[in-house]
């Protein structure tokens, strides 16, 4: 069996900021939806780090590119091929980064710094980033994004863990719960109000659960799977990623935030400060480390000499 | 008609040398640590009396349904007329996708150029009339390589007689829908 190595931590990075990025736009839109007034410290957080995660995972793709600092106007070719998955992802996240922006832009008040001719370009931007339309396409560019960056692994019939229906649902909640865990972090260093969080907690709990339920059932399913995927499957259970896997994704990344959440639900904690930046620190740490650990445990079909007989 | 080349390996020929591998490196100037053409052992059936190890030579398979070709986003890699799956170097952006979709591992990153490299049938040498350059080196003549769609080629003839002789002949991992051509013969 063959690790892939084509694709490293820089690719882990980007699928990981790029679902950070949607997940809180998508969550912060959804909040909006609800009760504007409400949530309106963390629609604001999570407009902060919105688009400025998903470009920032953008460079960590633009940098892991062999050509990407030598012959930068190769980028336009990657929306040549309709049928590459690069291609549909780079015309999504195009797309999620401008829509964000204008959302940026009007849930910051940027708008007024862009009062010169005459005034109507402030009334253009609010009016685009504050419209209904606006929110729903952010909510549908923002889950693709999200699931994008496993359906580019998914699409792959070469490495057959990463070809599973489950991963794309995996990464969008993940994406979520991080891009949750992201937008808090930001509303308690820099928009606090003592507005209750309830409901986004409350939701962001069950992602988590939701979140161990499919990684678990994944694995059910891995096992019994090809080789392959087997081989891959036992890379993380107890192979060469197992410390990884358990100490940082499912211990501190998956079940100590669970617990703790769970707390919080029952009334016996209250979260708030430096314990709710750390827990929800572990949120992030085990997100990216979920992205890490699938995109390395890829393992190639076969090798072939098994098929003589 | 139009041509379309293929290879074949008479794998029970193959000593496991590495002569092929040698001589592709050094023809195109492959990277220190990275090869176009490789051979894998393996040993079957595994811890009977009649095991025996087998070698068995893989490249680029120069697929008729590339997984390669359809993930490029920039159509860097492409299909040629002649069958042969070819990358150009000008406009890839060495973004590794082919890499991680090839079925067969055949593709490798060259860090020098920052490009996705494998074989290309030998591609200048073919243009000049000569054969690629594991086929010539082969000491044991494992390698056949040649238009299928001549009758007269040498791989026409091969591949005729061994469905005459009912020699096994098989591709890799077809149930992958890759359609490869290189064609796998045991006497
Ligand atoms: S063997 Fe791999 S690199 Fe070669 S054509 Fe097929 S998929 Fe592409
Ligand atoms: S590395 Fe080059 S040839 Fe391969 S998919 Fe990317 S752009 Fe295409």
């Amino acid at each position: 069996m063959v690790f892939q190595e084509a694709f490293e931590w820089y690719i882990a990075v980007y699928l990981f900021l790029a679902g950070v990025g949607a997940g809180a736009i998508v969550a912060a839109v959804l909040a909006d939806m609800y009760d504007r007034e409400k949530y309106l410290s963390f629609i604001k957080a999570a407009s902060v780090i919105g688009m400025p995660l998903v470009s920032i995972g953008i460079f960590f793709l633009y940098i892991d590119l062999g050509q990407g600092m030598w012959k930068p106007w190769l980028l336009l070719l990657l929306f040549v091929n309709p049928t590459s998955a690069i291609s549909w992802g780079t015309g999504i996240l195009t797309l999620f980064t401008i829509f964000s922006m204008l959302y940026a832009v009007y849930n910051l008040g940027l708008s007024r710094y862009f009062r010169f001719a005459g005034g109507w370009l402030p009334r253009l931007l609010d009016g685009m980033g504050g419209s209904g339309w606006m929110r729903w396409m952010l909510v549908i560019t923002g889950i693709c994004t999200a699931g994008y960056t496993a359906v580019l692994l998914g699409v792959l019939r070469a490495i057959p863990f990463w070809h599973q229906t489950a991963l794309p649902i995996l990464f969008i909640i993940s994406a979520t719960s991080t891009g949750i865990s992201g937008a808090m972090i930001v509303r308690e260093l820099a928009f606090r109000t003592e507005d209750s969080m309830h409901k986004i907690e409350t939701t962001h709990f069950y992602l988590i659960v939701l979140e161990i339920l499919l990684l678990a059932g994944m694995f059910f399913i891995a096992m019994q799977g090809v080789p392959e995927m087997q081989f891959s499957a036992k890379s993380l259970l107890n192979g060469r990623f197992a410390i990884e896997f358990w100490v940082v994704l499912v211990f501190l990344g998956l079940l100590v935030p669970a617990v703790v959440f769970a707390l919080g639900e029952s009334g016996r904690l209250h979260l708030k400060g430096g314990k709710l930046i750390f827990f929800e620190a572990l949120v992030l740490l085990g997100g990216y480390f979920l992205r890490f650990l699938i995109v390395h445990a890829g393992v190639y079909t076969q090798k072939f000499t098994d098929y003589i007989q | 008609m139009k041509k379309k080349y293929a290879m074949a390996y008479i794998v029970d020929r193959c000593v496991d040398c590495k002569a092929c591998m040698v001589a592709c490196k050094a023809e195109w100037e492959v990277p220190e640590d990275k090869f176009r053409t490789h051979i894998d052992t393996g040993v079957s059936p595994d811890y009977t009396d009649t095991m025996r190890m087998h070698f068995l030579p893989h490249q680029c398979n120069h697929c008729d349904d590339a997984p390669c070709v359809t993930v490029c986003p920039t159509k860097a890699s492409y299909k040629r007329e002649d069958g042969i799956v070819s990358v150009n170097q000008k406009i890839c952006v060495g973004c590794k996708y082919c890499i991680v979709s090839c079925p067969y591992d055949a593709r490798f990153f060259n860090h020098e150029l920052g490009v996705a490299e494998k074989c290309t049938f030998c591609l200048p040498r073919i243009a000049e009339g000569l054969a690629p350059a594991c086929v010539t080196t082969c000491p044991g003549n494992v390698r056949v390589f040649g238009d299928i769609n001549d009758p007269n080629s040498e791989i026409s003839a091969l591949l005729r007689d061994a469905a005459t002789n009912h020699y096994k002949v098989w591709k890799l991992r077809q149930d992958l829908g890759t359609r490869p051509n290189i064609y796998y013969i045991q006497k």
